[in-house]
């Protein structure tokens, strides 16, 4: 078998005596869709955050392309080729919609801290972000800040910031909390063609998205993964049904 | 572009977005004509400067002009930090001071200085201004907000009392002074009069905001915006926060350091006042004056503020206290500064309604200032009547001379207040809704 994309082990975080992850053995493959569901407070998001050492972890570790990223900052992970969006809209409002894509694509363009280039002379930039921008369905809010966008439509430009810089990792908190139910098809559609041959790892509720997407799920339940396997093999666990997915499932029909 | 036009709601959703504009070739667009467009200020602003020596032609104009200068560069470094890094900073007077004690004593080694034109002069001050900021922003860098500001506040304060302490390199109190003709001769020129001063003040003026206008369309220039709105965003974005304002912070001490050799260039003295507290303080004044939002914010700031301080001063020794009631009227009232003010503008010239406010706005504006001006003749008379030796109860306001206490010119001045800001206040609503009108696409213009 193959190095997984993602493999967490013994992961655990306490923020003082309070246990919020408590041990999580995870492995995610190559090109895998896998989400992670569960209850409010469950620590999907404390998950997410660990992962992109947003936190530093308790213990244990988490391995990107069998890589350990123990001690390493965002900035540091985000180069080795995992982005993420965040549960709350995590965009640079003040800036046009535009800018915000190229400013994702600076990096891995391999422009880093460089003052030597113009950015409006760099055509490359411009291309690769209107392309981005097209995928998004967002060219025709181009030059509008992006904090006047629909909200809908800025979560649709944070889903382009993160796939931007060409990570083959995308972690997504939430894509489609707070949208109507148009609005969620339309976000589903737009991750599952963006994501194409990544792996992608997403925190959802909306169990019409997880199954719609997921190759695989995993739900956590007060910081411990209670089962892991194919949509169908979990919406058949017993321990899920009970802790979790029946009451979630019942909820959503 | 129609992407302007203020009808669309953001919030109108999907159905609307395909007439917002053309997507088949928005690019192509947006190349052709803006480096004309984006060129233009520049040789219009070189040609001003150029010819303004032959319009105003005393040396005293061209002094103004100089210190001008030199405050557009300070001021416009300093807000690489503050409007572009989102970096405030108390203490940045010393980055521009150090460049200029730098420079004089460059002016100070007569072999070394002999074999450098003059005009490179503000490049070793800029280096050394760098270098400060280098090793100061290795630590203070690490974030922004409160942290830096403070950081700053007490590295800005530690060196001016050093400023005392090291007199080998500050000077003690009486400061370092020099002689910028010993500079080996530019094509001839050896800087003697202030006309051949001012070509060079004004040449670097135009070449430093140049660079620092090309710094922020950099990589490095962009992230700085983008770690002002959102440090965690950019983390996630592969770019470490710390890093980018650190590159903003060098940056920013160079060009100090350029407008302190400058300083050194055009007064051949520097003293501790050029570095201290008050000064950075100053700096901050006259960005957030101009406008921290907009490139050209500080340009705006620098020569208001110096028309302020230089024109203000000869007339009065209260000049300070209204500069203080400016600064905090601009934060209250206009946070954009004055560069705010007039972008404020852009959408009713883009709509042709201009005209509609010219009546309002004469109609509001003029009897405001006539009630300002008449509330500064009560502070100025208060003040002669507190501070004025006694017997001396002569004065002169607005070419006006009085007896500061006598009753009579109080009521005047009471008067032209109170009827000047009321009538302002009476005509304000009518300003209001032109505002409200000007700034609606349609209706009648």
């Amino acid at each position: 078998m193959s190095t997984p994309a993602l493999e967490l082990t013994g992961l655990k975080k306490s923020f003082g005596k309070a246990e919020i992850i408590r041990g999580i053995n995870l492995s995610i493959g190559k090109a895998e869709r896998h989400a992670i569901i569960g209850p409010n407070g469950a620590g999907k998001s404390t998950l997410f955050n660990l992962i992109t050492a947003r936190f530093a972890p308790t213990a244990g570790t988490v391995k990107l392309h069998g890589e350990d990223l123990a001690g390493l900052e965002p900035y540091q992970i985000n180069r080795k080729g995992l982005s993420r969006s965040f549960q709350i809209t995590n965009i640079f409002p003040a800036m046009t919609v535009f800018e915000n894509v190229r400013c994702a694509l600076l990096w891995s363009q391999g422009y880093k801290y460089s003052f030597w280039h113009l950015v409006n002379r760099k055509h490359d930039l411009t291309d690769e972000a209107e392309k981005i921008l097209n995928q998004i369905n967002l060219l025709g809010r181009r030059n509008l800040p992006a904090g006047t966008l629909s909200y809908a439509e800025q979560r649709a430009l944070e889903i382009g910031i993160t796939i931007a810089g060409g990570a083959d990792v995308i972690m997504l908190d939430e894509p489609t909390a707070g949208m109507s139910n148009t609005e969620t098809d339309y976000i589903t559609d737009l991750i599952l063609t963006v994501t194409a041959g990544k792996t992608l790892i997403m925190v959802e509720h909306d169990m019409s998205v997880v199954f719609g997407l997921a190759d695989r799920i995993s739900v956590l339940v007060y910081g411990e993964i209670i089962a892991t396997g194919k949509p169908e093999e979990v919406r058949a666990n017993a321990r899920v049904q009970e802790a979790y997915l029946g009451a979630a499932l019942e909820a959503d029909h | 572009m129609t992407v302007s036009d203020p009808r669309i709601d953001p919030k109108g959703a999907r159905e609307d977005e395909q007439i917002t504009t053309d997507p088949s070739n928005p690019v192509e667009r947006m190349r052709s004509g803006s480096m004309t467009l984006s060129l233009a200020p520049w040789v219009i602003a070189a040609v001003v400067l150029a010819f303004l020596p032959m319009v105003f032609t005393n040396n005293s104009t061209l002094t103004i002009m100089n210190q001008m200068s030199i405050t557009i560069v300070f001021a416009l470094a300093y807000n690489m930090l503050l409007g572009q890094g989102g970096m405030l900073s108390f203490g940045h007077a010393v980055y521009a001071g150090v460049g200029g004690f730098a420079a004089m004593h460059i002016m100070n080694m007569s072999d070394f200085f002999a074999t450098i034109p003059l005009v490179v002069l503000p490049v070793f001050a800029g280096l050394f201004g760098m270098g400060l900021a280098m090793i100061v922003g290795s630590f203070s860098t690490r974030s922004a907000g409160t942290v830096f500001a403070m950081i700053s506040l007490g590295v800005g304060e530690l060196i001016a009392a050093s400023s005392v302490i090291i007199v080998a390199f500050f000077g003690g109190e009486e400061g370092i002074s020099g002689n910028r003709t010993y500079a080996q001769p530019f094509f001839g020129v050896e800087f003697l009069q202030q006309l051949e001063v001012y070509y060079l003040t004004a040449a670097w003026v135009v070449i430093a905001a140049a660079l620092m206008y090309l710094w922020s369309r950099t990589p490095v220039g962009r992230m700085a915006n983008a770690v002002r709105d959102n440090p965690e965003r950019a983390e996630f974005l592969g770019y470490s926060a710390r890093w980018v304002r650190f590159y903003s912070f060098v940056a920013s001490g160079f060009f100090a350091g350029v407008s302190g050799g400058l300083f050194a260039i055009n007064y051949e003295i520097l003293t501790e006042e050029n570095l201290n507290t008050a000064s950075s303080g100053v700096i901050l004044l006259v960005t957030f004056l101009g406008g921290v939002g907009y490139f050209f914010g500080p340009i705006i700031g620098a020569i208001a503020f110096t028309l302020l301080q230089t024109v203000l001063s000869l007339s009065t020794e209260l000049w300070a206290f209204y500069a203080g009631v400016l600064f905090v009227a601009t934060v209250m009232f206009f946070p954009g500064g004055l560069a705010g003010l007039i972008m404020m503008h852009v959408p009713v010239f883009k709509l042709g309604k201009s005209k509609t406010l010219i009546k309002p706005y004469l109609y509001t504006l003029l009897p405001a200032a006539i009630g300002l001006l008449g509330l500064a003749a009560l502070v100025e008379m208060t003040f002669h009547f507190r501070h004025a030796a006694t017997g001396d109860n002569e004065m002169t306001v607005f070419w006006m001379t009085f007896d500061s206490h006598a009753l009579i010119p109080w009521l005047i001045a009471a008067a032209v207040t109170a009827i000047g800001l009321g009538i302002a206040k009476v005509t304000a609503p009518d300003l209001r809704e032109a505002w409200s009108e000007a700034n609606t696409a349609g209706g009648k213009s």
